[in-house]
């Protein structure tokens, strides 16, 4: 298991609404599949139901790849809905 | 091939400019796709949609302009709006120019897939009763 370390979490649209904020600093183990069990966790249904359906924005490049490495930043991403 | 322009903005949208932009003495088909905010969706009656985007939602819609003139080898160009739409308004310009109407009818559908798959942007709909929903989720 890799080390914990600061990672900065932005929240957008439903994300946003589910967690209660835009932004926090959570201290995980930095990999998509470890912030998505943390989010589950503190924020139960609404965001499983955006991690299940959504995506994250890593290092400027959408992924729902659960082994993917994350860093200092991600971005938790609902659904797309435009046009 | 080329993006005219991929903008985001909580303007409303000037399709005579999208539309201009792409069109060259070359192109004789100039398809240009108008996404209306309606009353309605899966059967429910709709009031309202409040349009957000990520804050790199821009650079997203250019690269999905970039990604489609790529392929088609056309002049293509969008604008999408965010913000509180109601029904009749335009959230979506999108216009492709090309010398034959195939193409350009193809390009510009393509174009907007391209756009709603792939450019973070998000809604929720407003209901008569006061409900909202999250589109898509």
């Amino acid at each position: 298991m890799a080390d914990e370390v600061a990672v900065t979490v932005r929240y957008f649209a439903a994300a946003a609404e589910a967690a209660g904020r835009d932004e926090e600093v959570l201290e995980i183990e930095p990999t998509a599949a470890a912030l998505r069990r943390v989010l589950a966790e503190r924020y139960g249904a609404p965001m499983t139901r955006v991690l299940e359906v959504g995506s994250l924005l890593v290092d400027g490049v959408v992924t729902r790849d659960p082994d993917r490495p994350i860093r200092s930043k991600v971005d938790v991403l609902p659904p797309f809905a435009g046009g | 091939m080329s993006v005219a322009f991929a903008v985001v903005t909580d303007a409303p949208l000037d399709a005579d400019a999208v539309e201009a932009a792409v069109l060259s003495a070359a192109d004789g088909a100039l398809v240009t796709f108008r996404g209306v905010i309606r009353n309605h969706d899966q059967g429910e009656a709709v009031t309202r949609l409040d349009y957000s985007a990520h804050p790199d939602a821009q650079a997203f819609l250019a690269a999905a302009c970039r990604a489609v003139a790529d392929r088609t080898g056309l002049t293509v160009a969008a604008a999408h709006r965010v913000g509180e739409l109601g029904i009749g308004d335009v959230a979506l310009v999108a216009a492709v120019a090309a010398p034959h109407r195939a193409e350009a009818f193809a390009a510009c559908s393509d174009l907007v897939d391209e756009i709603k798959a792939t450019v973070p942007i998000w809604k929720r709909q407003h209901s008569p009763d006061g409900t909202t929903a999250w589109v898509n989720l």
